[in-house]
C-alpha cells in the first residue's frame, strides 16, 4: 500500500498540487492577454483618429517616407501602419507580461534576455531608418549638385552615395544588434576599401586613357565656357 | 582743398563713440566690402568726389563696412582720397566730409554690412543714404547724385538702379526676378538686385526695426529685401539711369545654382512675409524714372548654346522624377519632348517659362521637398531658358530684347490667377 502510494498516488497529488497552483496563473495569464488584445484594439483606433486629426500622412508625404514606403510594396497609409505598430506593441507587451505571469523558470530566463535585448533591436531600427531618410536626402542632394556641374553620369554617382550611407547604417545596425560584430565592419571596410581601390587602379591603369579624354574635353568645355552674369 | 580739410577718418573705435565725435549729418555712402582692395579706391574716389561736387552743402560720411578683409582694403579706404578737387573742375569748399571704417557684427553677409549702415545712418540722423558695391569699376561721382537727390529734393524714400546691360546680362533678373516682382506688387522695378541703391533716413530706420538681421537676410537676398519692403510698404520709390554697370569679374567658380537657389528663395521668404499685399494687386504700373538716358558701349558676351542644351536634356533625363511630383503633366511632357529637339527649333516660350516657375514656388510654399534641393533643380531649366532666349534675341537690338523681357512680365501677370489659386491648397 506504501509502495503504491509512493509510487503513483504521490506524484499525482504532487501534480495536482502544482496544477492547482499553476491554474490561476494560466487563467490571469489567459485574461492579461485578452484585456491586453482589446486594449491595444482601441488604443489603436484613438491613435489612428489622433493621426488622422494631426494630418500625419500629409506630413510624412513630404518626408518622402511614404514613397520609400510604396516603393517597398506597402500600400497602407502610414497612420494606419504606426497606429497598428502600436497596437501590437501593446499586444506583445501583454503577451511578455501574461508570460511571466506564469512563473516558469525557463520562461522568466528567457524573457529576461529577450528584454534585456529589446533596447539594442530599437537603436537598430532607428539606425536603420535614419539611414534609409539620410541616404535618400545625400542621393538626392549629389545627384541635382552633379546634374547642375554638367556631370552625365549622375545618376550612378547618387546612386553609389545611397548605397554606400545605407550600407554604413546597415552595418552599423548589426553592430548594434551584436550580429559578427567584428566579421561585419571588417567586410565593410574591405569592400568598401576594395571599390576604391578598384576605381584608383581602373582609372590610374586600365582607365587612364577615358579618364586623360574626359578630362581633356572638360577643360576644352570649361574654356569654351560662357560669359554671362547671371545676377 | 587740403587732404587733412577733407578727411575726418575714424576706425577701430566702437560706432557709438564713433558716430558721438561726428554728432550728425546729412548724407551717407555706405559701401559693403570683402578683400576688394583692386577695385575699392576707385569707388572712394567716385563717392568722394560726387559728394564734394554735387552737396557742397551737406555734411557728409562715407561708411565702410568691411566683413574681415585681409587683403587691406580697409588700408585703402582710408588712404583714398581726392587730391586734387580742381582737376574733375570742383573749386568751392565742401563742408566737411567724413569717413568711418569698421568691421561688421553679425553674421557674414552683405546684409548683416547694410545693418552696420543703416545703424550708423539712424544714429547720426542722416537725410539720406546710398548703398555702392565696392567692386564697381564704372561708377563715376554722378552716380552719387542720382541715388542721393531723388531722395533729398523728389520727395522719394527708395532709389533704384537702372543700368545699361549687355542682352545676354543679368538673366535671373530679366527672366525672374524682374517680371516677378512687377507681377506680384505691381510696381515696375526694372532692376530689383541691382545692388547700387539710394533711400531716405526714414526708410533706413524702418529697415533697421525689422527682425530680419538672423535670417537669410544677413547673408544674401538684401537687394530684393530691401526693394520689396519698400514697395509692400508703399515707400515713394523710383529709379535712376546709371549707366553701364561693369563690376570686378564674379569668381568663376561661383555656383549658378547657389545664386539661383539664394535669389527664388529670398524672393519666396517676401512673397510668405507679404502675401496680403501682393495678392490683391491685379497689374503693373511703371515707377518714375530719373536721369538721362544714352547708349553705352558693351563688351560682348561669350555664350555657349550646345552645352547649354546639354545640360537642360541631362536636368530633364536626371531630375524630372522629382518635378513630377509639382509639375503638370503637360508641362512636364513638353520638357521631355522639347529634348528631342534641335538647337534651332528649341524654344521654352513665356507660358511654359512663367508656369514653371510659379510651379517650383507653389511647390516650395508647400515644402514639397528640402527647398534647397528643389529650387536648385530648377538650374537646368533656367539654363534651358536662357538658351531658348539667346537663340530667339540672336539678331534683336537693345529695343527688341527689352520688349521681349515686358511681353514676360505681362504673362508674369496674367498667369498670377494661378498662383494666388494654387497658393491657400
Amino acid at each position: 500500500m506504501n509502495i503504491f502510494q509512493r509510487i503513483i498516488v504521490e506524484p499525482f497529488e504532487k501534480c495536482y498540487e502544482k496544477l492547482l497552483y499553476f491554474l490561476p496563473n494560466l487563467f490571469a495569464s489567459i485574461l492579461l492577454l485578452v484585456i491586453g488584445i482589446f486594449l491595444a484594439v482601441i488604443i489603436r483606433m484613438i491613435f489612428q483618429k489622433f493621426f488622422r486629426t494631426i494630418k500625419l500622412d500629409k506630413f510624412l508625404e513630404r518626408s518622402g517616407i511614404v514613397e520609400a514606403l510604396s516603393r517597398s510594396g506597402i500600400r497602407e497609409s502610414l497612420s494606419v501602419l504606426i497606429s497598428k505598430i502600436i497596437g501590437w506593441i501593446i499586444v506583445l507587451t501583454f503577451l511578455i507580461v501574461s508570460m511571466q505571469n506564469l512563473r516558469i523558470p525557463t520562461v522568466e530566463q528567457l524573457l529576461e534576455r529577450f528584454f534585456l535585448y529589446i533596447p539594442n533591436m530599437f537603436i537598430a531600427a532607428f539606425i536603420l531608418i535614419i539611414g534609409y531618410l539620410l541616404s535618400n536626402f545625400f542621393r538626392r542632394a549629389v545627384l541635382i549638385a552633379s546634374v547642375n556641374a554638367g556631370i552625365k553620369y549622375s545618376g550612378l554617382l547618387s546612386k553609389f552615395v545611397k548605397f554606400t550611407v545605407f550600407i554604413l547604417s546597415c552595418t552599423m545596425a548589426l553592430e548594434q544588434l551584436g550580429i559578427g560584430r567584428e566579421t561585419i565592419l571588417i567586410a565593410f571596410a574591405i569592400t568598401f576599401g576594395g571599390v576604391i581601390l578598384a576605381l584608383a587602379i581602373a582609372c590610374g591603369l586600365g582607365g587612364k586613357d577615358i579618364a586623360k579624354g574626359y578630362l581633356e574635353k572638360k577643360m576644352k568645355e570649361d574654356n569654351k565656357g560662357d560669359g554671362i552674369n547671371h545676377l | 582743398m587740403a587732404k587733412d580739410e577733407m578727411d575726418n577718418i575714424t576706425e577701430n573705435n566702437p560706432l557709438d563713440e564713433q558716430a558721438k565725435g561726428i554728432g550728425e549729418a546729412d548724407i551717407l555712402v555706405g559701401i559693403p566690402s570683402y578683400n576688394n582692395a583692386h577695385t575699392i579706391g576707385h569707388v572712394v574716389r567716385a563717392v568722394q568726389a560726387g559728394l564734394a561736387k554735387y552737396f557742397p552743402e551737406q555734411k557728409t560720411l562715407l561708411v565702410n563696412s568691411d566683413g574681415g578683409s585681409t587683403d587691406g582694403t580697409k588700408e585703402i579706404v582710408r588712404d583714398t582720397t581726392v587730391d586734387d578737387f580742381q582737376t574733375i573742375l570742383i573749386t568751392r569748399k565742401a563742408a566737411p566730409f567724413f569717413k568711418i571704417v569698421t568691421p561688421y557684427q553679425g553674421i557674414p553677409g552683405k546684409g548683416s554690412a547694410f545693418r552696420a549702415i543703416f545703424e550708423i545712418a539712424n544714429t547720426l540722423k542722416v537725410k539720406a543714404c546710398a548703398v555702392v558695391d565696392s567692386d564697381l569699376r564704372s561708377i563715376t561721382p554722378e552716380w552719387i547724385e542720382l541715388l542721393v537727390k531723388p531722395v533729398l529734393e523728389g520727395g522719394f524714400d527708395y532709389v533704384a538702379p537702372l543700368y545699361q546691360r549687355h542682352k545676354y546680362d543679368g538673366t535671373i533678373t530679366n527672366s525672374i526676378v524682374y517680371p516677378l516682382t512687377s507681377a506680384l506688387y505691381g510696381e515696375r522695378v526694372r532692376q530689383p538686385i541691382g545692388g547700387d541703391f539710394g533711400f531716405s533716413g526714414k526708410l533706413a530706420g524702418f529697415y533697421l526695426a525689422k527682425e530680419v538681421w538672423e535670417t537669410d537676410v544677413a547673408r544674401y537676398g538684401i537687394d530684393i529685401w530691401m526693394t520689396t519692403t519698400a514697395i509692400a510698404n508703399n515707400f515713394p520709390i523710383c529709379q535712376s539711369y546709371l549707366g553701364a554697370k561693369i563690376h570686378d569679374a564674379k569668381d568663376p567658380g561661383a555656383d549658378l545654382s547657389a545664386m539661383l537657389y539664394q535669389v527664388v528663395s529670398a524672393a519666396l521668404d517676401l512673397m510668405e512675409t507679404y502675401s496680403a499685399v501682393w495678392k490683391p494687386v491685379r497689374s503693373s504700373k511703371p515707377v518714375p524714372t530719373l536721369g538721362f538716358q544714352y547708349d553705352v558701349g558693351l563688351e560682348p558676351v561669350n555664350v555657349n548654346l550646345e552645352r547649354m542644351i546639354d545640360r537642360f536634356s541631362l536636368g530633364i533625363k536626371e531630375l524630372g522624377v522629382f518635378w513630377k511630383e509639382f509639375m503638370s503633366k503637360e508641362l512636364y511632357n513638353f520638357f521631355t519632348k522639347l529634348t528631342g529637339s534641335r538647337k534651332k527649333t528649341f524654344r521654352i516660350p513665356d507660358e511654359i517659362w512663367v508656369e514653371t516657375i510659379y510651379s517650383f514656388i507653389l511647390a516650395a510654399h508647400r515644402r514639397v521637398m528640402n527647398r534647397e534641393h528643389l529650387l536648385k533643380s530648377l538650374t537646368p531649366l533656367y539654363i534651358g531658358r536662357t538658351a531658348s532666349f539667346v537663340m530667339e534675341t540672336l539678331d534683336s537690338g537693345a529695343r527688341e530684347v527689352e520688349e521681349k523681357i515686358e511681353n514676360l512680365r505681362s504673362t508674369f501677370e496674367a498667369k498670377k490667377d494661378f498662383l494666388i489659386r494654387n497658393w491657400d491648397e
